[in-house]
């Protein structure tokens, strides 16, 4: 009699099992089926995108074939002219003198530093604010007596240094230009310059079509 | 929440531009006419025809898109198209709107979308109003909404001549939107508006290159464009901040210049 009831109520328990497991399904299919229809894709992401990516972030295929990771050439597509000077470029650790350091940290590869959906530093893109120090350790330890003691998360959060594209940061730059005035002697922007072709405007080709009328 | 309501605006939209509300009337068709008989378009024999007729089908375009404006001004199109203005257009999603912005933006212009003539007039091509005007239709955040007190809007006010802003004022446009020098092979240099948004927003130095160091000096800019505060000022005062990295390079340049007594490296 006892041993009969407890069957029944496994039984029983067994039923609701399956039952809340399929309701779970069917509320995870119609879930993720409306995040398909509605353009909600960001369900489906790990966490929140970047600033310069968040506006295009239902667009999964701007950057993701399938499940592979994602390539140099997808972030080039858009990136081009930022590495357009790039001082840490594919030259340089191509050269053997240079070449060991990839064993560090592949640097040629874009997501071997920079990660998306998590959470952001100051560059627009994450990045370690210490990534640096895999290679240039030695720098703020013992090469560089001006250094010494400096923070190792402080390269380029502290605005001083910028590994891509140096051209208006680097201590070459910065000592051709040191010494200023506040205001340079020549104030100009570069100016547009139009040209003309004719003198006087020819008659508009198209009236009707704008008054709703057809051609 | 947003995004739901952002979608449910979409909605309402697209079955807006279904309805045939295209037509203007006669008086705004003379108004048009007039602005573009005195533009450079209709000076380069740019005419009606150019901009809303297909080129192959002859088949009447009310509303043009980039990609006629792409057909001759390639570069502003490409480059507009890779800031955060242009990016969902080249991705093939619907054009961007500032109610997707998480910056802050103007409540009456959540809904419009980022096309060339969102911020153009593109009958007058007249490009004053697309360099400061166009930005505060949208942008409400601090930065912007302090630009007409400073030095650079004055400048910008002083000047004001049309139908392009000249080369020295400054405008939302000359730092976002900056103007760039291409040198070509007779020796001239061709002056192009790079469209890309965000090119010169991070890292900030290549601001200080592209665009500061036109009419400032390098430690002024640096100083400057590193102080959050004063970003979002708009620069309405001149720089306190006195970044280390100018007086490690003024004791560098001691021990370069042969001081030895200071310190050996």
């Amino acid at each position: 009699m006892v041993a009969n009831s407890n069957r029944r109520f496994d039984l029983r328990k067994g039923l609701s099992l399956r039952v809340a497991v399929i309701l779970v399904m069917v509320i995870l299919v119609t879930w993720f089926s409306a995040a398909f229809a509605l353009e909600q894709k960001q369900i489906f992401m790990p966490g929140e995108t970047s600033v310069g990516h968040y506006l295009f972030d239902t667009s999964c295929a701007s950057c993701h074939e399938g499940f592979k990771p994602v390539t140099n050439e997808t972030c080039n597509r858009c990136h081009e002219a930022e590495l357009a000077e790039d001082a840490h470029g594919a030259t340089k650790f191509r050269d053997p003198r240079w070449a060991t350091y990839r064993d560090n940290i592949d640097v040629l590869t874009c997501t071997a530093c920079h990660n998306e959906h998590v959470h952001m530093f100051g560059r627009g893109v994450h990045l370690q604010p210490d990534l640096c120090m895999v290679c240039h350790e030695e720098l703020t330890v013992s090469q560089l007596k001006s250094h010494e003691g400096f923070a190792a998360d402080g390269c380029w959060t502290a605005g001083c240094h910028n590994f891509h594209d140096h051209r208006t940061i680097s201590t070459g730059f910065l000592r051709q230009n040191m010494g200023e005035p506040a205001m340079l002697p020549v104030q100009q922007l570069p100016d547009r310059n139009v040209t003309t072709t004719i003198e006087t405007a020819p008659a508009p080709n198209l009236k009707q079509e704008f008054l709703g009328g057809s051609t | 929440m947003k995004r739901l309501l952002a979608v449910l605006i979409m909605l309402l939209m697209a079955i807006g531009t279904a309805l045939p509300a295209e037509a203007v009337s006669e008086s705004e068709l003379d108004q048009i006419t007039e602005r573009w008989q005195i533009s450079v378009h209709a000076l380069n024999e740019v005419n009606c025809a150019s901009c809303h007729q297909e080129s192959e089908s002859n088949a009447f375009v009310a509303n043009p898109s980039y990609e006629s404006c792409q057909s001759c001004h390639e570069d502003p199109v490409d480059t507009f198209l890779l800031g955060k203005h242009g990016i969902r257009l080249l991705e093939g999603e619907s054009p961007l709107t500032p109610a997707m912005a998480r910056l802050p933006m103007k409540h009456d212009a959540l809904t419009k979308e980022m096309n060339c003539n969102t911020c153009h007039d593109v009958h007058s091509v007249d490009t004053v109003q697309a360099a400061v005007d166009a930005c505060l239709t949208c942008h409400n955040d601090t930065h912007s909404l302090t630009y007409e007190n400073s030095k650079h809007a004055e400048l910008f006010l002083a000047t004001k001549e049309l139908p392009r802003p000249g080369p020295t004022a400054v405008t939302c446009a000359t730092c976002h939107l900056p103007r760039t020098g291409f040198d070509q092979s007779d020796g001239t240099t061709l002056v192009k508006v790079n469209h890309n948004n965000t090119y010169t927003l991070k890292p900030q130095d290549r601001m200080v290159g592209e665009v500061c160091m036109n009419c400032h000096g390098v430690e002024y800019a640096f100083n400057s464009i590193f102080d959050p505060e004063l970003v979002k000022a708009n620069f309405d005062r001149p720089p306190a901040l006195s970044l280390e990295t100018f007086d490690m390079m003024r004791a560098a340049e001691k021990l370069r210049s042969g001081n030895p007594s200071d310190e050996a490296e």
